[in-house]
């Protein structure tokens, strides 16, 4: 029987790996991923306690608007990504510090 | 009134000279020479028309209100009486010769113009004292005869010499001025009258004065005038700026410190005669004799031939004071006037020597002091004028007959003996002392002759190649040595030449005594004096002309004492002049270090705190801001460090601090 511990511990496993990538990858595109990854995870606990609500799936119908957005929002970052490779001739988000004083 | 208008006239163009010759262009404006020569031209024959008005009339006394102070009312007049009239034109006579002089004798100088104004300046001064009636204008007057003695003294103001013969010259007169100022306040304020005239018709005698003045205040009057008279007229102990102020020119020495300025002391002797008491006289007679004796004593060493001709006057002053402390009233003048003549030739025959023996030493670039007589010698035959010359004003000077110099020393000489009879031993001492100055005088006198005239010219030792092409010089020069060695014989003062008594000086003058040949001594002592006189030439003649032994070795005690003066200057240097520059010193010196020093404390503690303040504001309150500055920068150097731009930096710090957050809350 798997139990929504279960489901707990892989989306902190997901979360975890997402945040991971997210820190230390050098590449933009690797960090989006990470990014993804985290959402997913987010994603999983939304389905995970759905369970709770199977009259109106909620969590469900949530993950679903959220996937949605997540492939959009990705979009616009593989975007925002080229243009900053157009720009600065990289994606290594350590070398795009011109923010910075 | 006529007489007094000339009067006015003959005081007033040598004003007018003066102001002319200051506006003149031109530094040797020769123009100049002649307003002065015309003008006292104008003058010496109005003021002989004036004397020939006056002499033996009513005195003439004009005056006009001067001032008002208060309810006293202060007149400046013109009181001419025989005395001021004789003065006028005795001054006026002698500056005429002295001015035609001086046309020739400072023809190449530098300042001619400023000579004459001078020089004109000083005969308005001189004539003016003469005239004057009011005790203040007297003293005014007094004032200007020794500034433009100053001025001419240190005519050439490039030698220091000079200079300091000026300033010691007008130092010592001041300390006849404020004695005589002191004098003139004192006189007023018992007689509330400032009028010459009035102030003795008052009756201020010296018996009256010394009654109603209170205290000493009479003796104070009496020391008052004699202080004026002894730096005036150059007596014991006032008399040591005469010798140096033969610094100026030769014929301001004949002028002003042989002939008129000096004799002003004697004339206001003789305007304040009645205020002296007989003993003050006797001190005056004393005064004057030794200061006779004393000055013919230094003449004999000297070897400066102005200087010779300097104490000689200092002398001869010294018979005039005498003269009127033993009451020979009219002698005493007799004499000023006589020694004016034959003293200011002596003078413009010195002036012609030295400007001589000049010219050769800027010919042969000759290192020589050409005043000194040690250098002079054999010159009678190159200029025989001024050898003849000479020759009858020394012997005027010595006494002896023919001259007018014997009609008044010998005038004076009886009279101090018969002054002295009868009074004891110690004012006997007097008439021998002007007995024994006589002696010395013929002495001093063939000695100068000699050495300048006589003998071998002696500055051919130096060079042997010198060629002597020196005269008389031109009518300048020989006018006036003829004129004034006319006025040194006997005619223009008595037609007999041996008896004094026949002069007609001494009709003009009251207080007159010792003129009836009653005793013995009329006839003695003219005769004793001349005949010891004439041993004396014949002895010095014997010294010098024929170089006899000297009777005192030049190594000798007397002879040092008096070639250096009797150390009278060099006393005066220690005790006066010494303490005086130790106490301006000692002055400065407070000034600098006490005075000044605390000023200057002030300033260095004025320093001291504002570099505390300085160090304070720089360290304290600046560095206060520093650090607040330092703080907020390490502040923001440390926190800029989080600023990196790093995305995923700044997202592990978000995390570590949620993770510290959760960590905290765990916990505790």
């Amino acid at each position: 029987m798997i139990n929504l511990s279960d489901f707990l511990v892989v989306s902190a496993g997901l979360f975890c790996t997402g945040l991971f990538i997210i820190l230390t990858k050098r590449n933009a595109i690797q960090v989006l991923i990470g990014i993804e990854l985290m959402l997913n995870a987010a994603n999983l606990n939304l389905v995970a306690f759905s369970r709770y609500d199977k009259i109106d799936n909620g969590g469900q119908m949530f993950t679903l608007f959220s996937i949605t957005l997540a492939a959009a929002t990705t979009a616009v970052a593989l975007a925002i990504i080229l243009n900053v490779y157009k720009r600065y001739k990289t994606i290594d988000p350590d070398k795009i510090d011109s923010l910075k004083d | 009134m006529v007489t007094v208008k000339l009067a006015l006239a003959v005081v007033l163009l040598p004003l007018l000279a003066a102001v002319i010759n200051a506006c003149l262009p031109g530094k040797t404006n020769k123009a100049s020479g002649w307003v002065s020569t015309l003008t006292i031209l104008c003058s010496c024959v109005l003021s002989v028309s004036v004397f020939f008005k006056t002499w033996n009339q009513h005195d003439i006394h004009q005056q006009w209100l001067w001032f008002t102070i208060g309810d006293s009312q202060f007149h400046a007049g013109v009181l001419l009486n025989n005395l001021s009239a004789l003065m006028l034109a005795l001054v006026s006579l002698i500056a005429l010769p002295v001015h035609v002089y001086s046309t020739a004798y400072m023809k190449n100088d530098r300042g001619y113009k400023r000579y004459f104004t001078y020089l004109s300046f000083f005969c308005f001064s001189m004539l003016a004292l003469v005239l004057a009636d009011n005790v203040f204008l007297f003293y005014a007057f007094w004032e200007l005869v020794g500034f433009s003695s100053y001025l001419l003294i240190g005519f050439w103001y490039t030698k220091p010499k000079a200079i300091l013969a000026n300033k010691k010259a007008f130092i010592m007169n001041r300390i006849g001025d404020i004695g005589l100022l002191v004098a003139i306040i004192l006189l007023y304020s018992q007689y509330h009258t400032s009028d010459i005239g009035q102030l003795f018709s008052n009756g201020a005698t010296g018996a009256a004065l010394a009654a109603q003045m209170p205290g000493n205040a009479q003796w104070i009057v009496c020391i008052g005038l004699f202080l004026a008279v002894a730096a005036k007229s150059a007596q014991f102990p006032l008399h040591t700026w005469l010798p140096d102020a033969m610094e100026g020119p030769t014929s301001i020495s004949a002028l002003i410190h042989a002939a008129t300025m000096v004799a002003a002391g004697v004339f206001l002797l003789g305007r304040f005669y009645p205020v002296f008491t007989p003993t003050e006289l006797t001190i005056l007679a004393v005064i004057g004799c030794f200061t006779a004796f004393m000055a013919a004593t230094i003449a004999l060493t000297q070897n400066d031939l102005k200087r010779i001709l300097a104490y000689s006057t200092i002398s001869q002053l010294g018979y005039m004071v005498m003269a009127m402390g033993i009451g020979a009233y009219a002698s005493s003048f007799f004499h000023l006037v006589t020694h004016a003549f034959f003293k200011c030739l002596l003078f413009l025959v010195a002036g012609i020597v030295i400007h001589e023996v000049q010219h050769i030493k800027d010919e042969y670039q000759l290192d020589i002091d050409p005043q000194n007589i040690l250098y002079m010698g054999g010159l009678r035959k190159k200029i025989p004028l001024t050898f003849i010359a000479c020759v009858i004003a020394g012997l005027a000077l010595i006494g002896l007959p023919f001259t007018s110099g014997y009609l008044s020393k010998d005038s004076i000489l009886i009279q101090s003996f018969e002054w002295a009879e009868g009074k004891g031993l110690l004012h006997e001492l007097i008439p021998v002392g002007a007995l024994v100055t006589s002696w010395l005088t013929a002495f001093y006198v063939i000695r100068l002759i000699v050495k300048v005239f006589f003998g071998e010219f002696r500055l051919m030792e130096f060079d042997p190649g010198i060629k002597l092409h020196i005269s008389d010089g031109n009518w300048q020069y020989r006018m006036p040595l003829m004129l004034l060695a006319l006025c040194s014989l006997f005619p223009l003062f008595s037609y007999n030449p041996v008896l004094y008594e026949k002069a007609w000086l001494f009709n003009g003058f009251p207080l007159i005594t010792g003129l009836d040949r009653v005793n013995i001594y009329h006839t003695i002592i003219p005769v004793l004096v001349n005949l010891v006189s004439i041993l004396i030439m014949y002895w010095a003649w014997a010294v010098y002309m024929k170089k006899k032994a000297l009777p005192f070795p030049e190594t000798g005690l007397l002879f040092k004492f008096s070639y250096h003066q009797w150390y009278i200057d060099a006393l005066y240097e220690q005790i006066i002049i010494k303490p005086v520059i130790a106490l301006s010193k000692l002055a400065r010196w407070t000034d600098r270090n006490i005075i000044d020093g605390f000023i200057h404390l002030l300033a260095d503690m004025g320093i001291v705190g504002s570099k505390i303040a300085e160090w304070i504001d720089r360290y304290i309150i600046d560095g206060l801001l520093h650090l607040v500055a330092a703080i907020v920068l390490a502040i923001g150097n440390f926190a800029r460090r989080f600023q990196n731009g790093r995305v995923q930096y700044y997202l592990f710090s978000m995390i570590a601090v949620i993770l510290a957050i959760f960590i905290y809350k765990t916990l505790f």
